[in-house]
């Protein structure tokens, strides 16, 4: 039986474990649990998570949420071979960096834009959120000056979580043309696969964001 | 011997010196004078272009984020140690918490009480309820198991401990969650070196706390 993916393609974080999922290879049962009709909160969906997020994966009855943990849960269980969750401890832990620099900044700081103007009514973008986000792209690009992917000269799965944040906010039209190696690391994602799947989740947050955009 | 970068007052830093304590690691600390911007010199950018702390430095190899740090350390120095399982759902268990440490507990927590501390910002109720609502997550994680990750101490628990502890320094009254209050009480008593490793560091964050809100 495959694992089941509960899912809501415009969350980034869920995307980011599709994505994983996708290079690992692994068959996945798609389960949609719409965020916007609160779907999440129901009595069936909190009985196998209580945190009731997305993405929430069941493995044969094994239940656990958290995108990048679920990621490394899949690549260790169902990986081909250790490339994209090396075993080498050296580089394992920086896989793990990167996946906590997206969870703990990137994705924060992409977050802390769009979740006000979703849910709450903001209409335009505060310039400290901005230089924030700025700040943070300013690491990637660094961390990506030194490697052709976030950590190290492979694709791991710290490139589909954090392309999975990034992507939700290109697609809101976010300007990275100060950062070269983010550009050129974009590129390469597109040789991801599932990637096009990816973009589509992307590109359905980036319009939830836009029409409530002050023009 | 592994060179820590850190400062005292610091829960992700605490978190390390408690899984150092635990393994029976001796580390070489190294004071960063964040107040004198150390972290902005060339050599510690050299070693940390994110300039955080903590960041530790093994043989040449330098990493940091916490979690991915004590990972390391128990992969590195304590393969098949308990504290961090190598069975893959009890492993995935154990990151699931730690990324509910660094993207739920300690974010709200951060996003709550640091604006106040070193910005002079009011308390703001809505991320108060934030802090709420992580630790009554917390709380429903610890229902009918002795730690965080099932019945064994794991470096979750040294992670959400260090973050815990912290709410000592704030308003948030987290004892009045009796799992929680009975887990804090037991891994204060069952994490080796506790006092020296957390207790410290922790009346230091205090006494900052208390020296900024003065000004």
């Amino acid at each position: 039986m495959s694992p089941k993916l509960y899912h809501f393609p415009i969350s980034g974080p869920s995307r980011g474990a599709l994505l994983a999922a996708r290079s690992i290879g692994v068959p996945i049962e798609i389960e949609i649990v719409d965020l916007f009709k609160k779907e999440q909160l129901k009595e069936s969906f909190l009985k196998i998570n209580p945190q009731h997020c997305i993405p929430t994966l069941d493995d044969d009855g094994f239940v656990m949420w958290e995108s990048r943990a679920i990621a490394s849960y899949l690549a260790d269980k169902y990986g081909k071979d250790d490339q994209l969750y090396p075993k080498d401890l050296k580089r394992r832990a920086l896989v793990n960096q990167r996946l906590y620099f997206d969870s703990s900044s990137l994705y924060v700081k992409i977050r802390a834009i769009c979740f006000p103007i979703i849910f709450l009514g903001v209409t335009e973008i505060q310039q400290n959120l901005k230089d924030d986000l700025n700040s943070t792209l300013g690491f990637l690009d660094q961390f990506l000056s030194e490697s052709k992917w976030v950590a190290g000269d492979n694709v791991t799965i710290a490139d589909t979580s954090i392309y999975a944040s990034l992507s939700s906010i290109l697609a809101v039209g976010w300007d990275i043309s100060k950062f070269p190696n983010i550009l050129r690391w974009v590129q390469q994602c597109e040789s991801l696969p599932g990637f096009a799947e990816n973009e589509e989740g992307a590109k359905a947050f980036g319009e939830a964001v836009k029409k409530n955009l002050k023009q | 011997m592994p060179d820590l970068y850190y400062v005292p007052g610091s829960a992700p830093c605490r978190a390390v010196l408690l899984t150092a304590r635990a393994l029976n690691i001796n580390l070489n600390l190294k004071l960063v004078d964040l107040h004198h911007g150390e972290h902005l010199k060339p050599e510690y950018l050299k070693l940390n272009p994110q300039h955080t702390v903590p960041t530790l430095v093994d043989d040449g190899f330098s990493i940091w984020e916490s979690r991915a740090i004590i990972t390391y350390l128990v992969n590195k120095y304590a393969k098949g140690n308990p504290l961090y399982p190598e069975d893959p759902k009890a492993r995935a268990l154990v990151d699931q918490r730690l990324y509910f440490d660094i993207g739920t507990l300690y974010q709200k927590f951060s996003d709550y009480f640091y604006p106040q501390v070193f910005g002079g910002a009011p308390a703001d109720k809505e991320k108060f309820t934030g802090v709420e609502n992580a630790l009554k997550l917390l709380d429903t994680f610890l229902e009918g198991q002795k730690y965080c990750a099932g019945n064994n101490l794991t470096v979750a628990d040294l992670s959400l401990i260090a973050s815990v502890s912290s709410l000592e320094a704030s308003d948030v009254n987290f004892l009045k969650y009796p799992n929680i209050k009975r887990w804090y009480e037991t891994v204060k008593s069952t994490a080796p070196g506790y006092e020296e490793a957390n207790g410290k560091g922790l009346q230091a964050f205090k006494e900052l706390v208390k020296n900024m809100m003065k000004k």
